[in-house]
């Protein structure tokens, strides 16, 4: 053991807050311009606390926007995305890590050369295919497109950590009188759990803060979510509602926020294996 | 007590891809018996005790619990249980819940499971462990919840792989202790794979020795001892083990010598089963107990002594080669000493060559 160098501490304390109020300084900028009146967003010299707060951007925001609209698409595609993704990838790990047959890794990396092509490369043929099938500009085209890429990523995630956990136990189940799909539901699953929700918390947060996808294959108010949704509403050639811009930031931004607080003990756990040692 | 039951494996064969991990093995268990599956790694012992669980099912072959082919049973439908080296626990329930598993499983009403968990519970002392999670155990107490698990359904058999390997030294020879007594107390048929010998000499009623996924011998622990079937078993079975020499067979007249160097060991008669040839090569067995200090004896020179307490492991220089003998603690030999040996020529194992089976 060396001995701890107190003077060093306080100094690394330092520098990482100052690196933390770099990053997060626009966040607060965001905040604060989103309660200060319009008569003050302009004023020069700037200032940084407002001397008067409002609530009405907000309330412009939630009345007389699509606001609402938008939020409740992304609720739903993001969602929808989640559980797709999720069902389709836990049984695809599980498959993967647990079951032999001819051409398994094959199929693992095939799924992930979709990744090593753009997004553009991707997107026209994808639009093309769903005018033809005919769900093109519904909120159910985003959930197909945003599983064409979210999907890999959370079958490799939950793959790596399936195959971090004892082979043993499921024989254990199977050998006390479980079926296939029984020592599946009463040991893998339980035990997949923190892996399951960091995938799902990364799934939802790729999906909520989709634009590319979203721009090109939805062009209508019924199906658009938050982030195309607000900037064709606010950000026009001739004006920025900066207001209402980031009233309405904050707003997309809080979702995802309250998540996290409840749930980063998770991501933190989904990442670290799994299992009992003796 | 209900009637435990025998396993019958007959021409069982596990093949994967061209890889033969069992070959053709054919073994009769009897009914309430302890067998040790006894061999190195990746001889097929594991494999074997897969396949009884259908956890593996074999390539040919059949495996038949009693009466009954079970062959393309899953392993829900046959009567077993299986401890793991791993002990397996499920680490999202709590003991109780771990043991209550099994019965859960097999439909038994919910109102007899707390009697059934409770009684193996006091069975296994782990009464004060009960709501507790297997990473809070210890080792031994993991250990003893695993085989709770095993015991809770009361199965017909029970499937031990490598259940103590994971124990320190002092904790394995008291579970050994405790697993004798289980199956002394419930007398249910019971399959132990391990690759310690001196689980499978202490526990079992017989011993199968695999190699390469055949069996080697499969007979009484003071058989496989005292008559190892070929040099495999000779030299796996015994610490120290067996000193193994190149060595000439010479019959005469119904009476055998054998000659090492220029050193002559006549052996008493009928030791040695007759054959055509009058001279032939084989591998003599000694062990290290029928080495004796002998003022009559053959001149040796001590290369090393370890003292293990009461007695001492001695390697003696015998005209080229080494030889391991057990000496009393009490008798002083110190490195580069001479000394005289002789053998118990009665307890000599005498080998072919060629072949590596027993001739005496």
């Amino acid at each position: 053991m060396t001995r701890p160098n107190y003077w060093k501490q306080p100094l690394v304390s330092l520098a990482v807050w100052a690196i933390v109020l770099i990053v997060i300084f626009p966040l607060i900028w965001m905040v604060i311009t989103s309660v200060k009146p319009q008569t003050e967003l302009f004023r020069i010299p700037a200032t940084f606390w407002p001397t008067e707060i409002t609530f009405e951007h907000y309330r412009t925001l939630l009345e007389k926007t699509a606001f609402l609209k938008y939020m409740r698409n992304s609720v739903i595609i993001s969602t929808s995305t989640t559980i797709l993704v999720i069902t389709v990838a836990v049984l695809g790990a599980y498959s993967l890590t647990r079951f032999t047959y001819p051409g398994r890794e094959r199929i693992a990396f095939l799924v992930l050369a979709t990744y090593l092509l753009p997004s553009v490369v991707l997107v026209l043929p994808l639009y093309l295919m769903m005018v033809k099938v005919g769900i093109a500009n519904s909120l159910f085209s985003l959930v197909v497109a945003y599983t064409t890429f979210a999907l890999p990523y959370a079958l490799w995630l939950l793959r790596s950590f399936m195959a971090s956990m004892p082979e043993e136990l499921e024989w254990a189940a199977l050998v006390d009188g479980a079926s296939r799909l029984g020592a599946f539901v009463d040991v893998v699953l339980p035990q997949a759990i923190p892996g399951i929700i960091s995938t799902a918390l990364f799934t939802f947060i790729v999906t909520w803060n989709e634009y590319f996808y979203a721009l090109i294959l939805v062009n209508t108010d019924e199906a658009r979510p938050l982030t195309t949704g607000v900037i064709t509403m606010l950000v026009t050639s001739f004006n920025i509602e900066w207001s209402l811009l980031m009233a309405a930031a904050v707003a997309m931004s809080l979702p995802l926020i309250i998540i996290f607080v409840f749930l980063q003990g998770y991501l933190v756990r989904g990442f670290a294996g799994t299992g009992v040692k003796g | 007590m209900q009637q435990s039951i025998g396993i019958s494996l007959k021409k069982l064969r596990k093949q994967f891809g061209a890889f033969v991990a069992v070959n053709d093995l054919d073994l009769e268990v009897g009914a309430g018996e302890f067998v040790s599956l006894l061999g190195p790694s990746g001889c097929g012992k594991t494999t074997t005790l897969r396949m009884l669980a259908g956890l593996d099912f074999p390539t040919s072959g059949t495996i038949s619990f009693g009466d009954q082919v079970v062959n393309d049973l899953t392993p829900a439908r046959r009567n077993i249980a299986m401890v793991f080296q791993s002990y397996a626990l499920y680490p999202h329930m709590t003991v109780r819940e771990n043991i209550a598993y099994p019965l859960k499983k097999r439909g038994v009403p919910k109102a007899e499971l707390p009697a059934r968990v409770a009684a193996v519970a006091r069975l296994l002392q782990l009464e004060p462990y009960m709501s507790s999670r297997p990473k809070e155990l210890s080792g031994g107490q993991q250990q003893r919840v695993a085989l709770g698990r095993a015991l809770v359904r009361e199965p017909d058999i029970f499937l031990l792989d490598e259940p103590l390997s994971n124990l320190d030294a002092k904790l394995r020879a008291h579970m050994r202790t405790e697993l004798i007594e289980l199956h002394r107390k419930i007398g249910k048929t019971m399959i132990y794979v391990t690759h310690d010998q001196l689980e499978a000499m202490t526990m079992s009623s017989r011993i199968a020795v695999m190699r390469g996924g055949n069996l080697q011998q499969f007979d009484t622990p003071a058989e496989i001892y005292q008559r190892p079937a070929n040099v495999f078993v000779a030299d796996f079975i015994g610490t120290p083990s067996m000193t193994l020499l190149d060595a000439d067979l010479h019959r005469r007249n119904g009476s055998a010598e054998v000659r090492i160097g220029g050193t002559t060991i006549a052996l008493p008669d009928r030791h040695v089963a007759p054959a055509r040839a009058n001279i032939a090569p084989i591998k003599l067995g000694i062990r290290p107990e029928d080495v004796v200090l002998d003022e009559v004896g053959f001149p040796a020179e001590v290369k090393v002594v370890e003292p293990t307490g009461h007695e001492c492991i001695v390697l003696f220089a015998l005209h080229g080669t080494t030889v391991k003998a057990r000496v009393p603690a009490h008798v002083r030999l110190d490195m580069g000493q001479s000394a005289k040996i002789s053998f118990r020529t009665s307890k000599l194992h005498i080998f072919d060559r060629a072949t590596g089976l027993r001739m005496s």
